[in-house]
């Protein structure tokens, strides 16, 4: 997020455009409002002070010094190679091969991203035992190892937020993003087919059901003059469908809320979104005072998936390895029949969406955005996003 | 010594003839020399130089004008930034532009009295071309002329009979005019001239020789407009034998290093103004200091200054205007912030003109840097009491560090000054109440 | 009644912040480069020069270099034309552009095309190729045949040019660099003969008939046919200037006449200096400048091609739009175009009861008029009228008292109409405020980008007004007041024969009095109107001073 989006807060009238005339495309009962998802990222919940308190995993060089350790060298060997005048983005060679070659299939060495089970004895990352996260109550069950939601007050899953939310990578408190998710997807939307959603109900100034369908459209996002997603601009619809997800929702307490969605579908173009599948997904969202909406999807994800989605991404202070079995560890649901190991694991996605016209590939306008702020009031956000308070960036962690 | 332009021509056309090009022949020393300056290295005089840097809706009601006259004044709030440059600076105060009758035409009446002696007068010549023919010949660029804001109309450079000369915008284009392939540098050791801009100089002639033909079809009004464009081709034609003669060295020109980015041309806010008459200052100080011109002039804005603080919708215009006078302070508030911004940059141009150094002085010494305005009072345009700075002594000619008030006379009296400073041979300028034939004494030397 | 009383006007005395525009160049002589209102010629405008080089060179000539900006008299650049000289500064800009376009001529990507010789030698002059050439394209960019003299002159430069260079293509291009900044060529002269009808009389000669009549409909200078038709005295009869001008209107270059006499008339010359702060109006990138021009362009192309009543450019709800365009409108629009596919104009129908009617709801009339963050009714309406309805609107005077508008602070004066108010409520400057604030107040549901709003700061924004004594409640009902005011027609009418003649028509003509009146009984059809000005006698008139000179020869 742009550090100008204070100054968007403050100038709300001037910024949602009034659009009048624009005519309901079916019977005067229906109003549907357009929205284009502007952000996509998991959602954290970094409070420094509670969340990883033994600080085990570190920045990128700890990491790299696990990891020499785990092949072999010594503490001191490994803190000289990734000291202040050691260079670690370029260790010797065949020492980069072997910290790659980790893996053994066959009694070959392999590299561990492509086979991160058969790596002996696998790092173990220090997981989150903070008692806060965002998310939803997904099995309807308490085992003991939900997070309250700040938000709803609720007990809920989010165990994938347990197995990563103490990885360098993920320590963000918005606006700022999951570094590498964000990095992905500003270079992303200028190319990959946006995603849409609009919400159709008789009168949504008013707490009542509503319908909320998201779609593909045929064109990437379009940005405005600042660089940010530009609103207020017209999507087509993909016709193929494969988006196409229409959901039972209602508008109470201040919430948009959408529950028990067997499975929920998006599908992208993007290197590292290539696809969004939640299982039994619930959402929740609230229109901010500039128009645009925020708000979080939850719901059991391939844990597999998401691992082959971080190992896939640049960046730094990744331990892929080490996230890969976290996630193994804390997967909750969905157990394989032979092995008894869970395949998918509760999350919570934090998503944005902008306002935006939708049409149909033949020119009928399906959605538009709300004519008025004050509209939305029965959605609107009344209280800033919640985020923990923000504490000094925890020191450099022990490597043991 | 003159010589003419046939003459001139004949030289090239005889150098052209033969197949090598000798450098240094005397008939060169002489066309060089015909202002009469020479260069550092040859123990002659040091080249003068003259640039005026305006600002737009001046200072305010007069709550910026010092108690004292003479040297001991203290600096007002208005003009703080400029204390660094106190001592080596004259503040004009008091003087206005006298009207005759004449329609006040805001934001352009004052200023087109005070750079042209005379108000309202299209096409007479400005102060910044009287001097340049003085003092500018035989350079490259006759002046340059920038505006900071993205438009070239900000400008009151007037060459006599041509109108307006349009403000450069774009710092990058700027330099590449400046320091692009025309450009020879006076201190290289080794001087070819290009032999294409020898046929382009003497390809020329084609164009010259239509002259004759196009008068006897025309009528005198259409004459006159020929006569015109035959004086900007000579400065062409000027720009082009620069190019082939071995420039003088000069000790304090080094080329600046290339320029890249995108231009933004437009702008609308304070602070991208002031980056940009940065960037424009040193530009014009190399292409001073490298001998492509004598004479610069620089705009911040148009008059009726557009630029705006960040966040806020209301510009510096609109606020000298709607904005009450603070009852306590006795000015306006928001107003007073974009005239301490432009002085600032005034202050950072004059300050890059002194970071030349030339011998035991610095170019801003040697030269005349002449400040205006174009209302004494915005808020109600007045076209008196007008604030005016100069900076530098014009090679020793000028006093400095006094405060100058000049209470009922015409600020015409100002820029006459600064020609005699200049040593333009001059007895008048203006006319009607605005007509001076005497300059401010106690500041010439 | 065309013109309001000035003097009235003049006395009074006027607060006007938001009048004054944004370079105020606009009405004011100051701009004049030289004094002679007897002079007729006319710079070439950049778009005609541009036009002229694709006409005469094929579009592949990259034109890439700065123009001499020019001189708006009276609301039309094509009046300063006839000011506009050459500076400094200009003539190093033309010949940095002659010599970017003579490079490309001769260069080897064209060369097939354009250098329809072989010289002898390509390291050595030829007289023979390079006479063709300069005798070839002389006669395109002067616009007539060179005499043998000028063809001789420029001949020998070439050559020796060649020699010096050695290189043949490169001493043409040098001559070829030379024509293309020769006043012969950057200037429309308008010189005159014997006029055998009328014994002791002169007119207009041929060359000079073509040359006005190519740049007046088309923009641009006259084709092969049209220097055959001077050449042969067809367009000194009737019926071949007539043949020539069906022609000519029925071309598709006609479009790039219509193009440049609205962009003009518009004042698109403008857009350089328009700078939006996008932290308000976070749609208005700086491509908006340029795809703003083009909407009304096309919009007004295709209406006047249709041969419509040109008064529905006011109340039309057809134009082109944009992806983004429809964006900062806040309208939808589908455009199918597959993914990374760049935007494209759709034509676009505002439905019924939409306030976005004609061309004054284009973001082309509400942003130009309008600061970098706020809106001025003042400036919309007076552009209005003067732009559409060649209304003067006296300048502000220059000693005005101020006390009236000291308590301007924003937290009580939330929308235009209230801060305008403020200003007006002084009986001495309501006058002058009364002709452009109505207008001005009617749009101010559009805001400084063009975008719509009904409340400004929380407040509802109030576009009720009084025009002509008849009452409106917004644009919806102002702009057909518009439409049917005949100062709109009148004005267009004569700006359409200034663009084409430099002047604008004389005084108490009356074959310019039934040009206008056919005009109406046409249906203001604009194109009917374009022929009927080049077939008058008034578009080829010669003034008095140029009879007098014509008589020294």
């Amino acid at each position: 997020m742009q550090p100008g989006v204070r100054l968007f807060c403050m100038r709300a009238a001037a910024l949602v455009v009034g659009v009048v005339f624009v005519p309901a495309s079916g019977a005067m009962a229906a109003q549907t409002y357009g929205y284009m998802v502007s952000s996509l990222s998991t959602a954290t919940w970094n409070d420094y002070a509670t969340n990883c308190p033994q600080n085990l995993n570190g920045y990128g060089l700890d990491v790299t010094r696990r990891d020499l350790i785990a092949i072999g060298f010594s503490k001191e060997e490994a803190e000289k190679m990734t000291g202040a005048d050691a260079d670690a983005e370029r260790l010797p060679r065949d020492v980069a091969q072997r910290l790659l070659l980790r893996a053994t299939v066959n009694g070959k060495p392999v590299s561990h991203y492509s086979a991160p089970e058969a790596v002996p004895n696998p790092p173990v990352i220090e997981s989150v035992v903070g008692p806060v996260a965002l998310g939803f109550d997904l099995d309807g069950k308490i085992t003991g190892t939900e997070f309250t939601d700040p938000e709803t007050g609720a007990k809920i899953d989010n165990q994938l937020w347990r197995a990563i939310g103490c990885s360098e990578n993920f320590r963000a408190i918005p606006p700022a993003l999951p570094f590498t998710e964000e990095l992905t997807w500003a270079l992303a939307i200028d190319s990959a087919p946006a995603w849409m959603m609009s919400i159709t109900g008789e009168d949504l100034t008013k707490d009542g059901p509503v319908t909320v369908t998201f779609e593909r459209a045929t064109k990437h996002l379009e940005r405005d003059a600042n660089g940010d997603v530009m609103t207020h601009a017209t999507y087509v619809v993909d016709p193929m469908g494969r988006s196409h997800n229409v959901l039972k929702g209602e508008i109470k307490g201040g919430f948009l809320t959408v529950a028990n969605v067997p499975k929920f579908y998006l599908q992208s173009e993007m290197p590292f979104f290539p696809e969004i599948e939640l299982d039994k997904a619930q959402m929740r969202m609230q229109v901010m005072p500039n128009g645009k909406l925020l708000g979080y999807w939850g719901g059991y994800y391939d844990w597999k998936r998401y691992a082959y989605m971080i190992t896939s991404r640049p960046g730094s202070g990744a331990d892929t390895l080490g996230l890969y079995h976290s996630l193994k560890r804390f997967a909750d649901a969905t157990p394989d029949p032979k092995t008894g190991q869970n395949t998918q694991i509760s999350m919570t996605y934090r998503m944005e969406a902008v306002p935006a016209f939708h049409s149909t590939v033949d020119g009928k306008i399906l959605a538009s955005p709300a004519a008025d702020a004050s509209v939305s009031a029965a959605m609107a956000r009344r209280d800033p996003e919640v985020k923990p308070k923000a504490g000094p960036s925890p020191p450099r962690a022990q490597v043991k | 010594m003159k010589i003419s332009i046939l003459a001139r021509r004949q030289v090239l056309r005889g150098m052209m003839a033969g197949s090598a090009l000798s450098v240094g022949l005397p008939i060169l020393d002489c066309i060089l020399n015909e202002s009469g300056d020479a260069f550092a290295a040859t123990g002659k005089p040091l080249p003068e130089r003259f640039a005026t840097w305006f600002w737009g809706c001046g200072l305010g009601e007069g709550n910026w004008v010092p108690k004292a006259a003479g040297a001991d004044y203290e600096l007002p709030a208005q003009l703080a930034p400029l204390k660094p440059f106190q001592k080596r600076m004259l503040l004009f105060s008091g003087s206005h532009i006298m009207l005759d009758g004449a329609n006040n035409n805001t934001h352009t009446t004052g200023a087109m009295g005070i750079t042209q002696g005379e108000p309202n007068k299209q096409f007479k010549g400005s102060i910044d071309t009287i001097i340049g023919d003085h003092i500018g010949r035989g350079t490259r660029f006759r002046s340059i002329e920038v505006g900071c804001n993205g438009d070239p109309g900000a400008t009151w450079s007037v060459r006599e009979g041509q109108g307006r000369q349009p403000a450069e915008i774009s710092p990058i284009k700027l330099y590449a005019r400046i320091f692009g392939p025309g450009y020879a540098d006076p201190n290289a050791a080794e001087f070819t001239p290009d032999p294409q801009v020898m046929v382009r100089r003497s390809v020329l002639s084609g164009v010259k020789e239509e002259r004759d033909a196009l008068n006897s079809k025309l009528g005198a009004a259409d004459r006159a407009k020929l006569d015109n464009y035959f004086t900007s081709l000579r400065s062409l034609e000027q720009n082009l034998e620069v190019q082939l003669q071995k420039p003088d060295p000069l000790e304090s020109c080094s080329k600046p290093n290339p320029m890249e980015g995108v231009d933004k041309g437009a702008l609308s806010l304070a602070s991208e103004a002031m980056a940009r008459a940065g960037i424009f200052a040193q530009l014009l100080a190399h292409a001073l200091a490298c001998g492509q011109t004598r004479v610069v002039n620089l705009a911040l804005t148009q008059g009726i200054s557009p630029l705006r603080q960040e966040g806020d919708s209301t510009n510096h215009h609109a606020y000298t205007h709607e904005e009450p006078i603070d009852p306590v302070l006795g000015y306006q508030v928001k107003a007073a912030i974009f005239q301490k911004q432009y002085m600032q940059a005034l202050h950072d141009f004059v300050q890059t003109m002194d970071s030349i150094k030339e011998g035991d002085k610095s170019m801003l010494d040697r030269m005349l840097v002449f400040a205006f305005t174009d209302h004494g009072a915005p808020r109600l345009h007045s076209v008196r009491n007008y604030p005016l700075m100069f900076f530098g002594t014009a090679n020793g000619r000028l006093k400095t560090g006094m405060h100058v008030p000049r209470m009922g006379d015409t600020t015409v009296r100002i820029g006459f000054t600064a020609q005699q400073a200049m040593g333009v041979p001059t007895s008048a300028w203006g006319a009607g109440s605005n007509r001076v034939t005497t300059p401010i004494s106690e500041i010439l030397v | 009644m065309r013109k309001f009383n000035t003097k009235f006007f003049r006395r009074a005395l006027c607060v006007a912040v938001n009048l004054l525009p944004l370079t105020f160049s606009a009405v004011h002589a100051a701009e004049r480069a030289s004094g002679d209102p007897n002079a007729t010629s006319l710079r070439l405008s950049p778009a005609q020069y541009k036009q002229t080089i694709a006409d005469v060179f094929g579009t592949n000539i990259v034109i890439d270099g700065r123009f001499e900006p020019e001189v708006r008299e009276r609301g039309l650049l094509a009046l300063g034309a006839r000011w506009a000289n050459v500076s400094d500064i200009g003539i190093e800009r033309y010949d940095d552009l002659a010599r970017g376009i003579s490079a490309q001529v001769v260069g080897p990507n064209n060369r097939g095309t354009l250098i329809s010789c072989k010289p002898k030698s390509e390291t050595a002059a030829d007289d023979a190729c390079a006479r063709m050439l300069i005798s070839k394209y002389g006669r395109l960019l002067y616009r007539r045949a060179l005499n043998e003299n000028e063809i001789a002159t420029r001949v020998k430069l070439a050559n020796d040019a060649a020699t010096t260079t050695g290189d043949f293509y490169a001493g043409f291009a040098a001559v070829l660099s030379d024509m293309l900044i020769s006043p012969n060529f950057l200037f429309r002269y308008r010189t005159v003969e014997a006029d055998p009808a009328k014994p002791g009389a002169k007119r207009l000669d041929g060359y000079s008939k073509a040359t006005a009549l190519s740049y007046f409909l088309w923009n641009s200078t006259p084709d092969d046919q049209l220097i055959k038709a001077a050449e042969n005295g067809e367009l000194q009869t009737v019926d071949g200037l007539q043949r020539q001008v069906d022609r000519m209107v029925g071309s598709p270059s006609m479009e790039s006449g219509i193009r440049a006499f609205f962009a003009d008339m518009l004042h698109f010359s403008d857009f350089e200096t328009i700078a939006k702060d996008t932290t308000y109006f976070p749609r208005y990138s700086t491509k908006i400048n340029d795809l703003a021009q083009e909407q009304t362009l096309k919009t007004i192309v295709d209406h006047v091609l249709a041969n419509k009543d040109y008064r529905d450019l006011i109340t039309t709800r057809d134009t082109y739009l944009t992806r983004s365009l429809a964006a900062l409108y806040g309208v939808p629009i589908t455009d199918t175009a597959d993914n990374g596919e760049p935007d494209r104009f759709i034509k676009h129908r505002y439905p019924e009861g939409d306030p976005r009617v004609g061309i004054l709801s284009h973001v082309s009339f509400l942003a130009l008029n309008s600061h970098s963050a706020r809106t001025s009714p003042t400036l919309r309406g007076k552009a209005l009228r003067e732009n559409l309805m060649c209304q003067v609107v006296p300048a502000p005077p220059g000693n005005v008292d101020f006390t009236a508008v000291e308590d301007t602070a924003s937290e009580t004066l939330k929308t235009g109409r209230d801060r305008l108010l403020a200003h007006s409520s002084n009986p001495v400057c309501a006058g002058c405020h009364k002709i452009t604030d109505p207008i001005g107040l009617a749009l101010e549901t559009f805001d400084a980008a063009g975008g719509y709003r009904t409340t400004e700061n929380g407040a509802k924004i109030n576009t009720s007004g009084v025009h002509n004594n008849v009452n409106f409640q917004g644009a919806a009902d102002l702009l057909p007041l518009i439409r049917n005011d005949r100062a709109l027609t009148s004005c267009v009418a004569r700006k359409i024969y200034a663009f084409g003649t430099g002047k604008m028509p004389p005084r108490g003509s009356a074959e310019w009095d039934a040009i206008e009146k056919k005009f109406g009984e046409d249906g203001y059809n604009v194109l009917r109107l374009m022929r009927q000005v080049a077939l008058s006698d008034i578009f080829y008139a010669v003034p008095p001073a140029e009879v007098d000179t014509a008589t020294r020869n």
